[in-house]
């Protein structure tokens, strides 16, 4: 077994005890399915292992239909990407803020809100981070139906 | 002011930006004073968002590329080749081996360059300024190899979906020999200058120290974590594109501060010349680009490469059509911004631009929409700028 492949093992017994739902998409890669409640308690589990680092958080919009975000922690030890998948819904979406146990996730969050409207609870800073003062509290750009509206009116005019 | 001197619960906050806060990219940052230490620090990013990541879901495979290459001027060739490396891996194509070694070689090459850049602003940030002209000048022989090697000195555009565009013969190999060992020399002289010009040592020595626990907790990277003693290569870690055939060796330092993240940039350079002469010595022969289909299958990928400034982070999503669903992208810049707001906590003012300076942010990677805005106040759209843009010019 490579030593990616160890690190993946090893992610997977911390992560037992919430995850049930594993996927290998690649080779050296595990996606841990994990409801938005045990978020917290699993990033803590995976610290207090020592496992890897916190590399990104990416929002995922699944589209109106699917009527589904997807929140993703990508954790990194070596060459093996661990990734935490959080499905929430499109409305009212929100996950908890890991920054108690990773302070540096701070500015990951700060994107993850202003980008997909994302309500992170309990996150330190909840400014803007990229988006100008001015823009639009309703427009969350990474969302797919975030200029539609405006594309419509334009085709109307 | 009280007659003890304190400023009896007064803060004073120090705005320094978003113009040109010690290096010449824009970033916001509030220091708050007591006398001339600061006692808090924060940031605020943005002024060079322009909404790259939304744009390419707009946009096909190939002028994606294009598009995420131009996120960053010093360092465009390892966003292209992030995008590269993960699209190849979803569309299940590989790349010949001699299109992998030039990939590395002109990665190697661009690092040269962003280090001698580098080097030049922070000891203009010093007051150095005769340091700063000196390694301007000698990045130009890097800069003229560049621009021999692809036609140009910032934009390379050395990838293609599938491969390389330029191959690299014998007389530009010699071209390339001859440059780098100017530049080793000038490499010993720089790294002679920097440990032991008493002047510059005090700008340097002590300051901005991050510990190792710090820069593990903080989540640094790059040779910003390399200075504080943490292995955090990706070239090391998990080689791609040919680096599994030309190792690197992570240069390393203990002392955290800045006189080390000066040591760990300018040893790192020795390492970037050994790599491009062997990868010149041993070039595998081969083609240098392989078929790539129009449409990439759906599914996921992580393409991870370290940058000039580390580690450089791609999440690739596609839903199997021309164009892509998400284009992820963090840059190192991110994960080492938080440890300027950390380390400057204690520090005299002046220090400010030095301890920015020590982590080589680049704005323009970390920042990625400007919104044009008609004097009504609507916003106007791609298509809207790219009509402007046409009619502008036109009429000029």
């Amino acid at each position: 077994m490579s030593g990616a492949q160890e690190r993946l093992a090893a992610a997977r017994d911390v992560l037992a005890a919430w995850v049930n739902d594993f996927q290998e998409p690649e080779p050296e890669r595990l996606d841990a399915v994990i409801a938005s409640a045990d978020l917290t308690a699993a990033v803590r589990a995976l610290q207090t292992a020592h496992w890897g680092y916190l590399a990104a958080i990416t929002g995922l919009d699944l589209g109106a239909e699917a009527g589904q975000l997807e929140v993703l922690y990508h954790f990194c030890s070596g060459s093996a990407v661990m990734t935490l998948r959080v499905p929430i819904p499109r409305q009212e979406s929100s996950v908890p803020s890991i920054c108690e146990i990773i302070p540096s996730a701070s500015v990951f969050e700060r994107e993850l809100a202003e980008m997909l409207g994302v309500v992170v609870v309990n996150t330190p800073n909840t400014d803007r981070l990229f988006l100008a003062d001015d823009w639009p509290s309703d427009i969350y750009p990474l969302r797919k139906d975030a200029f539609v509206d405006s594309a419509e009116k334009e085709q109307g005019a | 002011m009280s007659t003890d001197g304190s400023l009896s619960g007064k803060r004073f906050i120090v705005p320094i930006g978003p113009q040109h806060p010690a290096l010449k990219e824009p970033g916001h940052f509030s220091f708050t004073v007591d006398g001339e230490v600061v006692t808090d620090a924060s940031v605020r990013l943005g002024y060079a968002h322009r909404g790259i990541e939304k744009a390419t879901e707009s946009r096909n495979w190939t002028q994606s590329l294009y598009l995420l290459e131009r996120i960053c001027g010093i360092c465009s060739h390892v966003h292209a080749l992030a995008y590269c490396l993960g699209v190849e891996k979803l569309a299940g194509v590989e790349v010949p081996p001699r299109a992998q070694a030039i990939r590395v070689l002109v990665a190697e090459l661009e690092r040269i360059h962003s280090h001698f850049l580098w080097l030049g602003v922070a000891a203009h940030e010093a007051g150095f300024d005769t340091l700063f002209m000196y390694t301007w000048r000698d990045r130009e022989t890097v800069m003229d190899i560049l621009e021999t090697l692809t036609g140009n000195r910032v934009n390379y555009s050395a990838n293609v979906l599938g491969g390389v565009k330029f191959d690299v013969m014998p007389e530009i190999g010699d071209t390339i020999r001859r440059g780098l060992e100017f530049l080793e020399g000038r490499t010993h002289h720089y790294l002679e200058v920097v440990t032991t010009d008493q002047v510059f040592l005090q700008r340097t020595r002590g300051v901005g120290v991050m510990s190792l626990e710090q820069a593990e907790t903080l989540g640094v990277v790059g040779p910003t974590a390399r200075a504080s003693g943490v292995i955090r290569d990706i070239r090391v870690e998990a080689p791609y594109a040919a680096y599994a055939d030309y190792p690197v060796q992570p240069v390393l330092a203990e002392a955290g501060d800045l006189e080390a993240r000066f040591i760990v940039r300018i040893k790192e350079l020795f390492e970037s010349y050994r790599i491009i002469r062997q990868i010149l010595d041993t070039l595998p022969v081969g083609e240098l680009q392989t078929r790539m289909p129009r449409r990439v299958k759906a599914g996921e990928t992580v393409s991870r490469v370290e940058a000039p400034r580390g580690e450089l982070f791609y999440f690739i999503k596609s839903n199997g059509t021309d164009n892509p669903e998400r284009v992820k992208v963090r840059t190192p810049t991110l994960c080492n911004m938080a440890s300027v707001l950390v380390t400057a906590v204690g520090h005299q003012l002046a220090d400010m631009p030095m301890i920015l300076a020590g982590i080589d942010p680049c704005f323009s990677c970390n920042d990625r929409t400007v919104v044009v805005a008609d004097a009504g106040g609507a916003a106007y759209n791609w298509e809207q700028i790219r009509h402007y843009g046409i009619a502008f010019y036109q009429g000029k």
